[in-house]
């Protein structure tokens, strides 16, 4: 199976070892994985905040780029880039040359989780990680892309771990994108919700599958002086 | 009334809806939703669910009897009828700048639903609009034959009159709130108790 | 009354979160709501088809609304009602002053409508001389209290019983008591003498029926029922999105609102009013009078996107799932509609320029889409508006910016450079400076995923 890795641009600029894991992860279960060094960003951020123009500019190169694979899938650890992929068919709707073409992209676009579990079928990628830990849905996957009991089966086949379910694990982490900046008193007001529960929970590690909650809880759990680790599911499922 | 004004509005509604899109289409059907089967118990599903939600019912063939009792154990003395012909002997029907000065009200309820401990006032069949809202106590009696298993059920019954009567009213309890700190409170402007009596004689 | 407004919605959210009284009751009331809606509609094993049956019945009348809105009023004519069209909150205030003049109107009482704050019905009156009463107990507090509601079904709820007692001791010479059913006594026996007394009944409408002309009406407290049944003129008022096509439908709907606002099976009580009595001796009042307002509706009909707005039922289900609505309450939104559907109808109706924050206030989380019993596509919504108002109303910063960041983006060689850039410039970007308020910031990487995967 080869897959091209669609690394996002938050992974490529402030958690490379996200992009690193997935890859190895994605090895150990047999793939091949090329990068295609064209990419750049998926668009999100742009049609999230209401720039369509920008946003159908960056994502037609998104397009353009990856329909050229003839890799089996594209593969992100990013829930919400996958399903901002899969949301180019609103971006396109009433454009008949790009609306295909998105259309195309997108069903061999998959979350790492999603592709492990829902196509490679393979649940324990032979990953062992001592400790404590829980899982926070971020929004986009658990939404967007029903991923809730994917990554948990995942976790669960990780030794050593003692996973922990989340009170209000699919509670928003109050990051929201340019929320978290355009309202950042509201961003940690919500934020801080997650945090009292992830300190209830008692955990070394709370594992997420976007970069984006992690960086958003990290910094609340670091600017708190907490202990508590913040690990995105490739980096936990490449641990041996 | 006002033609300008509604011409306005539908030529508006008719302009916006042509400048659009249709929406993405979806299965407008004629079927119900499938209903989960019920029990065929409905009186006891019935008084199940109106206690549920703070209802007295007393299931009896003798319905006087049972009315007797329940206003003995109220110890109360005004008490107003509507004039449904087997109240009579129990009360007065209020005129009507005195339904405010009674303690109980006593009426029929034209059906039931059991899924919901539900009664259905029909106020084009008997004088109940008042009498059942306005004293602080309501005591309804039904016919165990009227109690229908769902909401389904009971709109399709009102539906299948001539016409479809002004005012009917569905009461599931007793009046309440939980406005002040999410506490509930029972009893606010409608009646504080509703008492049920189903009559199995009928 | 001190509205806060929406465009101040910043302002007015820091405000909220600093208010330690709001929050805990804020928190107390979105959980328990939230629970309880749950649990309602999971004993429903059918409650997704419930769900897409109601969007399916919604979507077929508002794309023929004229159709629906007609024959709604042909039956209700039909039946002795007579109907009223406003084409805004200005005519509709004035229509109904009118019909209170022309009664010599000393008493109005008035069930919940969210209709009526919207076009800000009882200043109106007010002004024009009339005496109006809410007797919802959650509005008749903030009547005495002054203020907006800030849920949709609990309008009271940022209040506590203590500072309930207070307005009642103030405001009706109460003895001062903490006990809430105290509380609710008074109310209830100071409101009775305005129900006796009363010569205009004014209500909302949860919905109306097309086929038969009848208006139904839910609540839990009575008040709805005395306000309809015993003043000589009961006045309705609705929006003109209120409409759904058959009796048979009220099936769904009654599964679906009750549930969903509060985790009920039912509410107290639903009263199905067709028309005018039949006879003049007949309980009752004598004229009923259906005011159909627009005020902006029909413009959401345009596009497929904005027309799911009229979908709502007004059950406030999404306010409860909102993570953004549980930190700071509805007041802060500035408008009779707060939460995520709030975020969306307010600036529809107000126009975007009179509430362009709010489809901001939001992180997509998609909580609110979930829980809505007709299935509205709400973060959708938001982004729809969003685009709308970059294109409009957008700052020249930020268009900016986003021109820049394309520009980055599609260039390999720009994006590389970026990189080195931000490097250097991270900490003192304002970007960074809002994260920092209260989080630490995660540097970039001094070797990108991309140079890595160069060097392997």
């Amino acid at each position: 199976m080869k897959v091209s890795l669609f690394v996002t641009c938050l992974v490529d600029q402030l958690w490379t070892s996200i992009g690193v894991s997935s890859v190895e992860v994605l090895r150990r279960v047999g793939c091949e994985v090329e990068f295609d060094r064209r990419q750049t960003c998926c668009a999100q951020p742009a049609y999230n905040t209401g720039y369509l123009k920008e946003a159908r500019q960056v994502a037609r190169r998104f397009i353009s780029i990856f329909e050229e694979s003839n890799a089996d899938a594209i593969v992100s650890p990013s829930g919400s880039c996958t399903a901002m992929v899969h949301h180019y068919e609103q971006l396109f709707a009433a454009d008949p040359e790009w609306l295909p073409r998105a259309r195309a992209v997108a069903a061999k676009t998959h979350e790492l989780s999603s592709f492990l579990i829902r196509v490679l079928k393979v649940e324990d990628v032979g990953a062992s990680w001592k400790g404590r830990l829980t899982w926070h849905d971020a929004c986009h996957g658990l939404r967007d892309l029903n991923l809730k009991s994917e990554p948990r089966t995942l976790i669960r086949n990780v030794r050593g771990a003692e996973f922990v379910e989340l009170e209000h694990a699919d509670a928003c982490c109050g990051f929201g994108g340019t929320f978290s900046v355009k309202y950042p008193e509201i961003s940690v007001a919500i934020l801080d919700q997650k945090i009292d529960a992830i300190e209830r929970a008692g955990v070394d590690a709370v594992v997420s599958g976007d970069a984006s909650c992690l960086m958003q809880i990290g910094g609340r759990l670091s600017r708190k002086g907490s202990n508590v680790q913040t690990m995105h599911l490739a980096e936990l499922l490449s641990r041996r | 009334m006002n033609n300008e004004a509604r011409q306005v509005i539908l030529d508006s509604i008719r302009g916006h809806l042509a400048a659009s899109l249709p929406s993405e289409p979806q299965a407008f059907a004629n079927e119900r939703p499938s209903e989960p089967s019920l029990p065929a118990n409905v009186c006891g599903l019935f008084k199940e669910n109106l206690e549920s939600v703070a209802g007295h019912c007393f299931i009896t063939t003798d319905v006087a009897d049972v009315l007797r009792q329940i206003i003995t154990d109220l110890r109360v003395q005004r008490i107003a009828i509507s004039d449904a012909p087997q109240l009579a002997e129990f009360g007065v029907l209020p005129g009507a700048d005195d339904i405010f000065n009674f303690d109980v009200g006593i009426t029929t309820a034209q059906a039931a639903i059991a899924e919901t401990g539900t009664l259905v006032l029909d106020s084009s069949c008997e004088r109940n609009r008042l009498v059942s809202v306005v004293p602080p106590v309501h005591i309804a009696i039904v016919p165990a034959s009227r109690i229908c298993a769902t909401l389904a059920d009971v709109l399709a019954i009102l539906q299948s009159a001539p016409e479809l009567s002004p005012v009917i009213t569905f009461i599931t309890g007793p009046s309440r709130t939980a406005d002040i700190e999410l506490t509930l409170t029972i009893g606010v402007h409608g009646p504080k108790e509703l008492y049920v009596i189903v009559d199995e004689s009928t | 009354m001190n509205h806060l407004s929406s465009e101040t919605f910043r302002e007015n959210a820091r405000a909220a979160l600093a208010d330690v009284h709001l929050r805990g009751a804020l928190k107390n009331a979105t959980s328990l709501f939230g629970e309880r809606r749950k649990s309602a509609a999971a004993s429903l094993p059918n409650w997704e088809e419930l769900r897409n049956q109601a969007r399916a019945i919604k979507d077929e009348v508002l794309s023929h609304l004229d159709k629906y809105l007609e024959e709604f009023v042909r039956a209700a004519e039909s039946r002795g009602a007579k109907i009223h069209w406003a084409r805004d909150a200005a005519e509709a205030n004035a229509i109904i002053c009118g019909l209170a003049a022309e009664r010599k109107a000393r008493v109005i009482v008035k069930s919940k409508s969210m209709t009526t704050e919207e076009t800000h019905l009882n200043a109106a009156l007010e002004a024009a001389g009339l005496q109006v009463v809410e007797t919802d107990l959650g509005e008749y507090i903030i009547q005495l209290a002054d203020e907006p509601p800030s849920h949709i079904i609990a309008p009271a709820i940022h209040k506590t019983r203590g500072q309930v007692a207070e307005l009642f001791t103030s405001e009706l010479g109460m003895p001062p008591t903490d006990d809430i059913a105290q509380l609710t006594s008074t109310a209830r026996a100071t409101l009775r003498d305005r129900f006796a007394a009363a010569d205009v009944g004014i209500s909302g409408v949860n919905f109306a029926i097309a086929e038969t002309g009848t208006i139904v009406i839910v609540e839990n407290e009575g008040n709805i029922r005395l306000t309809t049944s015993l003043p000589r003129l009961h006045i309705a008022v609705m929006g003109i999105e209120k409409v759904i096509p058959r009796f048979a439908d009220l099936d769904v709907f009654l599964k679906l609102l009750p549930r969903s606002g509060t985790g009920q099976r039912l509410t107290t009580y639903q009263s199905f009013i067709t028309g005018t009595k039949r006879h003049a001796t007949d309980e009752g009042p004598d004229d009923v009078h259906i005011l159909l307002l627009d005020n902006g509706r029909s413009r959401m009909l345009a596009h497929p996107v904005t027309r799911q707005s009229l979908a709502c039922i007004r059950c406030g289900a999404c306010l409860n799932a909102c993570p953004v609505y549980q930190q700071v309450g509805g007041h802060a939104y500035g408008s009779v509609y707060p939460g995520p559907i709030g975020s969306v109808i307010t600036p529809q109706l107000m126009g975007i320029e009179k509430a362009s924050q709010l489809p901001y206030a939001s992180s997509l989380c998609g909580a609110c889409r979930e829980v809505c019993p007709v299935k509205i596509d709400i973060p959708r919504l938001l982004l729809h508006l969003r685009g709308e108002i970059s294109e409009r109303k957008g700052s020249a910063a930020e268009r900016l910016a986003f021109k820049l960041w394309a520009r980055v983006m599609m260039s390999p060689a720009l994006y590389k450079m970026s990189s080195l850039v931000g490097r250097v410039l991270q900490r003192v970007m304002p970007i960074s400076r809002a994260w920092t308020s209260g989080r630490d910031l995660r540097p970039i990487e001094s070797k990108s995923f991309h140079e890595l995967w160069s060097d392997e």
